[in-house]
């Protein structure tokens, strides 16, 4: 379809070689550049932690929600990894076993990010005018209000449950997507292969599924992952407070949220905190790296 | 950065778009107690009359029946929206459903203790964000290094656990300050750390990323080639311009400053906006909670006006061109300045 190999000039500014016809968010893999060890970390901390959400079983023979009284409040040890907790139920075995809501929370919470804020984004962006002056508009709502506030507000709406967070914390996640969305649609919709495909007869439709999406999915994707680290910490503060599915299920923030009771058993609060910050850290990390790649 | 996005419109004069940019500023508080109204009442579920009704709180029918009517609970939702808006015009927040005491009375009596808690938060955030700035360029290389990642640490721990591990350290091993004393100076201190830190790194990762971007300059090539010294580069060069972004910045993390008060209040045991939109939310108060994220907003909203109707004066070179679109450029610098630094 086009010709264009190489990056028209001045067409995307800052952006790098995001002017070509490859999907951006793929090119990543024709470079043979080596990512550097805390990327490989990273991910080796995300996959971890996916597993746990798929097969908790696989890696504790404990069972989370019962535990035997006699082993109340032990330390870590080699029987118990992180520990025991007030009615002796296995520490780690929560944190695994709680792991499959945070994460699926997290997933929920980015695609509704994704979805709801990409297609604002795309619509404001591509068709421009009074839609895009209408939901410039309420992206800025959405941006005016604290979005811890109106997770719990939304959250508080829908009743306490750990789904409701998942939405929520969407919810206030589809303005930073939307703003991202816009900006790259508008990046792209300029450079000077989109003027090219419409001269050579493309569609409308066409520019914007072969040549915008495309072009826009690098950001995006971006964003995803440090969203879903900062969607972690929202639903992890949400649990925490109360208001997600009540015990005897394991959230890691309602697991550090029953744990700050037993001041003199601390691994109750750093075992599932650590797992969190490592969680969220990873994410970062690779964010950045996938950013960086350009 | 974006504000020059559309050089083909003429120059428009200072006036124009101070004038624009307020009436922006009411329309989206305006939307953002439509929006908040819209979540609250059209979401599935009706608190407002189960709460009323709910034997615990002691309404008589009557009470009952004058409070429906007030909020107008027994009309369509656009009359409900309609009637609660131009209530809000006026300044009436409304009344609670859980004391029957006016909002506005509530939130006045916690409002202080926020406001302390918040402006202390920033203080120690901006203060934690020059030092690790400073840091990166004037300590010896393995320190810098190691401070550049101190932000991205920073916001990858939950504030909770920042303020658990505060009070367990200093409260419970050291005994810096009481628990139970959560308004004295030592505890609010503490509090503060606890909800500076996150903000501090988004300050930090632009206040770095503008240091580094002002240190390729070539007039930073050439005080140095005549022998400036590092840090005198810093302090006389360096900061300045770096510095000047870093105020779009604060004013987006206003609302993350509240936002966290929630967390932060409930863990040190503060009564502030933060327990009572806690409160309320068990209780399912929704007046109240609607007048606090409606007062996030214009919080949010003024002081980002604020902002951008300064910066043209501070800095020169900002183009008023195109200055429709004035909020959300602003929104999207950091965002901008801190790809376009770590890229």
């Amino acid at each position: 379809m086009t010709t264009i190999t190489t990056e028209p000039a001045g067409s995307t500014g800052s952006a790098g070689p995001s002017g070509g016809w490859v999907p951006s968010a793929l090119r990543r893999r024709g470079s043979r550049r080596r990512a550097p060890y805390g990327v490989l970390l990273s991910f080796g901390v995300l996959l971890l932690v996916l597993a746990w959400s798929l097969a908790p079983g696989l890696f504790t023979r404990q069972d989370p929600a019962h535990g035997v009284p006699a082993d109340a409040f032990q330390g870590p040890s080699t029987a118990h990894w992180f520990g025991t907790d007030h009615l002796g139920r296995d520490e780690f075995a929560r944190v695994v076993h709680g792991s499959a809501s945070s994460v699926t929370s997290a997933l929920v919470a980015v695609a509704i990010g994704v979805l709801v804020g990409g297609l604002i984004g795309l619509l404001a962006g591509f068709l421009g005018g009074w839609v895009d002056v209408t939901l410039a508009r309420v992206v800025d709502v959405l941006l005016a209000i604290p979005s811890f506030l109106l997770a719990v507000v939304v959250v508080s709406a829908l009743g306490f449950e750990t789904i409701n967070a998942a939405i929520a914390t969407g919810v206030s996640a589809v303005a930073v997507f939307a703003r991202v969305m816009r900006s790259e649609v508008l990046k792209t919709r300029r450079a000077v292969f989109v003027e090219a495909s419409l001269l050579l007869g493309g569609s409308r439709w066409h520019v914007l599924l072969r040549h915008v999406l495309p072009n826009a999915s690098r950001s995006v994707l971006n964003l995803a992952v440090l969203q879903f680290g900062l969607s972690i910490l929202v639903i992890a503060g949400l649990a925490f407070l109360g208001y997600g599915d009540p015990p005897p299920a394991s959230d890691w923030g309602l697991l550090v949220s029953s744990g700050k009771d037993y001041p003199l058993a601390p691994w109750l609060v750093y075992a599932p905190a650590l797992v969190t910050i490592a969680t969220v850290l990873s994410a970062n990390r690779i964010s950045r790296w996938l950013r960086n790649a350009d | 950065m974006g504000v020059t996005r559309q050089p083909r419109r003429a120059p428009r004069p200072y006036l124009t778009y101070a004038v624009q940019r307020v009436v922006q500023a009411v329309v989206v508080v305006l939307l953002a107690y439509c929006f908040t109204f819209l979540v609250i009442s059209v979401l599935p579920g009706d608190p407002v009359t189960a709460t009323l009704r709910n034997p615990q709180n002691n309404f008589t029918e009557e009470e009952v029946q004058r409070i429906v009517a007030y909020y107008g609970l027994d009309r369509p939702v656009w009359v409900q929206l309609w009637e609660a808006l131009s209530r809000f015009v006026q300044g009436d927040l409304g009344v609670s459903l859980r004391s029957n005491l006016p909002v506005s009375t509530l939130i006045g009596d916690v409002l202080g203790s926020t406001v302390v808690l918040a402006v202390s938060a920033l203080v120690v955030a901006l203060a934690l964000a020059f030092g690790i700035a400073y840091g990166t360029r004037n300590a010896p290389a393995p320190v810098a290094k190691a401070l550049r990642a101190f932000p991205s640490l920073f916001l990858s721990v939950p504030n909770f656990v920042i303020g658990l591990l505060l009070i367990n350290v200093f409260a419970f091993n050291l005994g810096l300050f009481q628990v139970i004393d959560s308004e004295g100076p030592a505890a609010t201190f503490f509090a503060a750390i606890a909800l500076g830190i996150p903000v501090s790194a988004q300050v930090a990762e632009v206040l770095i990323a503008n240091l580094d971007h002002e240190a390729r300059q070539d007039y930073a090539g050439f005080a140095t080639s005549r022998g400036l010294s590092r840090s005198r580069l810093f302090w006389r060069h360096l900061l300045k311009p770096s510095s000047l972004p870093v105020v779009t910045v604060i004013a987006l993390t206003v609302g993350e400053l509240l936002g966290g008060a929630l967390i932060t209040e409930t863990i040190f045991g503060r009564t502030g906006i933060g327990s009572l939109v806690q409160r309320s939310v068990t209780t399912q108060d929704l007046p109240v909670l609607q007048a606090v994220v409606v007062l996030a907003a214009v919080v949010f909203v003024v002081v980002n006006l604020v902002v951008d109707l300064v910066y043209p004066l501070l800095d020169p070179r900002v183009d008023l061109r195109g200055a429709a679109r004035a909020p959300r450029t602003a929104a999207e610098q950091p965002l901008e300045t801190t790809q376009g630094a770590s890229a």
